[in-house]
């Protein structure tokens, strides 16, 4: 009897696996057509000399794309700055500013602003596209006729080149993806900051803990995660960005601020170097997964200690 | 003390009223320059009065971007391309949190890898496979690329709330004779509601602002999309500022409005996904 009802039970719980089966195949299959396979034939076409006409061949080159894109050096290494600064500048500032805001707009009561509207006005930008994003803000930064330096001369101060200084336009960029980046980090962060329970801080005040204290002790400590959730997010989308920074600044002056993500459509769409274009995407995909173990490590440790 | 509190307070209203008074500026200036000839839009970039008012702007912006076919092609590829990532989406996401398997589990480990994997890396591969597919041009490759792109994040999503159902519902169901799939189809479609609007709204979202997918995979002139449409329309008039303002503004409105009537399920799609790294 008792083996019999086991045997049931198996039975059942096979018929649920298959049923299960079914239930992922369509994603599954989605996924492996839409993601997977174009994604290993990347790292594939990155080994051959493709030129995207579907009856050349395809000759296998070894690394040749690879050794091509670290011998041109100065290229690359333009690149790879404008690419990491980029990233690093919008990670840090977003984090910062949404982390400072999520803090203010978290405290309620007598005398303060409605915080419903406030964070209404964060979020809005973020439902722009990057398209209009870019846009609106090279008008803006327009040298003659943009907003930013009408103000500045109508308060007696001089125009700023903003478009086509070395350094100024990898700033220009990085605000114009800040502004609409921010809503979401302070989104997320105020969720986190309303997860910690009151308590804490009531019994760190009866022990005397002063306000500087309890940020240190307690809030920054048991926001940690949503911190990573926003460091892993923002650098990704950093790494990701590319109509937003190209409609403003065009890669110029110069190359300077031409990202690796838009090298990798340059050199498709334009060019034709299809493998070159591949080995670079290869570089991309290798990056971001680093970033995204690295941060996840430094910060699972930090999460532990605390 | 108390005081000393209260002039605190004060300070930092007045820090965030400015800060988010600097975040509405460009907003502000390009919702009323859509509103105004080009010369005064130059000339004083933040007033808006009845002299300078015009809709003349609006026109023009539609018949450059082909207002009415691009949004007809951009609400399709999104509507159906998010339709089809609930529905298989949730499938998925009930496999993985309802039935005990470690195939389950390493599917899902799979998925939440994809997650990583940047769009524009892949983008030589898919235009050849749309290519292949015969699909170039055709509405129905973006809208395959981005329900397959957005599947890792909607699975995220509705496999954590389908973990967070109790079992009692399930065990009832099973024993009354009901079938997997009726358990699924009874028991916890009704229940993702909430999960089903925040996956509408981030995803949608996301769909609907695209620019890559739609540019590659499309003809810009045989199938006019409205982030391609602003795109061109402004890389080739890029000092007409009226008339790209104008057309920012009604590609982004349908957003927009979305927006203030779910506040809501955006604010908890968003956070949906950080509550549990």
């Amino acid at each position: 009897m008792k083996q019999n009802k086991s045997i049931h039970r198996s039975q059942r719980e096979r018929q649920r696996f298959t049923t299960g089966l079914l239930f992922i195949l369509p994603s599954a299959l989605l996924v492996a057509v839409f993601v997977l396979i174009p994604c290993f034939n990347v790292v594939y076409l990155s080994f051959t000399d493709w030129n995207g006409v579907a009856t050349s061949p395809k000759t296998f080159v070894g690394l040749k794309n690879y050794v091509k894109l670290a011998s041109d050096v100065s290229d690359f290494g333009t690149m790879m700055i404008a690419t990491l600064v980029f990233a690093l500048g919008l990670t840090v500032l977003t984090i910062i500013i949404s982390f400072a805001v999520a803090l203010v707009l978290d405290k309620k009561g007598k005398g303060r602003l409605p915080r419903g509207f406030l964070r209404s006005s964060w979020f809005f930008p973020t439902l722009l596209s990057g398209t209009v994003v870019g846009v609106l803000w090279r008008i803006m930064y327009n040298y003659n006729n943009g907003m930013i330096n009408k103000v500045i001369e109508q308060c007696g101060g001089e125009k700023i080149n903003w478009l086509e200084t070395v350094g100024l336009t990898n700033f220009a960029i990085i605000a114009a993806a800040t502004w609409a980046r921010l809503g979401i980090c302070v989104v997320i962060f105020m969720a986190g900051l309303q997860g910690i329970s009151a308590d804490l801080y009531e019994a760190a005040a009866i022990d005397g803990a002063t306000e500087r204290q309890q940020r240190k002790f307690i809030t920054i400590p048991l926001m940690a995660p949503s911190i990573t959730i926003n460091l892993l997010t923002t650098s990704i989308a950093a790494y990701k960005s590319y109509e937003l920074p190209y409609l403003i600044s065009q890669g110029r002056p110069g190359t300077t601020t031409l990202l690796l993500s838009q090298r990798i459509t340059f050199y498709a769409f334009q060019t034709m170097e299809y493998g070159r274009s591949s080995a670079l995407a290869v570089v991309l995909i290798a990056i971001i997964t680093i970033i995204s173990l690295l941060q996840l490590a430094v910060m699972r440790k930090k999460e532990d200690i605390t | 003390m108390k005081k000393r509190d209260g002039v605190r307070k004060f300070v930092e209203e007045l820090i965030l009223a400015i800060c988010t008074l600097l975040i509405l500026v460009p907003i502000y200036y390009f919702v009323i320059g859509a509103f105004k000839p080009r010369k005064m839009i130059l000339q004083k970039p933040l007033i808006l009065n009845a002299e300078m008012f015009t809709m003349g702007n609006f026109p023009r912006a539609i018949k450059a971007i082909r207002y009415w076919p691009a949004l007809k092609n951009t609400a399709t590829i999104t509507l159906v391309a998010i339709a089809l990532l609930i529905v298989v989406s949730s499938l998925a996401g009930f496999a993985i949190a309802r039935i005990k398997s470690r195939f389950f589990e390493t599917y899902y480990s799979l998925l939440i890898t994809c997650m990583v994997v940047p769009f524009v890396a892949c983008v030589i591969p898919l235009v050849v496979l749309i290519k292949n597919l015969g699909l170039h041009g055709n509405v129905l490759g973006p809208i395959l690329i981005q329900a397959g792109w957005n599947i890792p994040f909607a699975t995220f999503l509705f496999t954590g709330f389908m973990k967070g159902i109790p079992g009692e519902l399930e065990d009832a169901a099973y024993i009354d004779g009901c079938s997997t799939f009726g358990v699924y189809w009874r028991i916890f479609l009704p229940l993702l509601a909430p999960v089903i609007a925040s996956c509408c709204i981030v995803s949608g979202t996301g769909i609907w602002n695209d620019y890559l997918v739609c540019n590659t995979t499309l003809s810009a002139t045989k199938n006019p999309t409205l982030m391609v449409g602003i795109y061109q329309f402004f890389s080739e008039k890029v000092n007409e500022y009226g008339y790209a303002f104008a057309g920012a503004l009604l590609t982004s409105a349908p957003m927009v409005v979305l927006f203030l009537c779910l506040q809501k399920y955006f604010i908890k799609g968003i956070t949906a996904g950080s509550v549990k790294g």
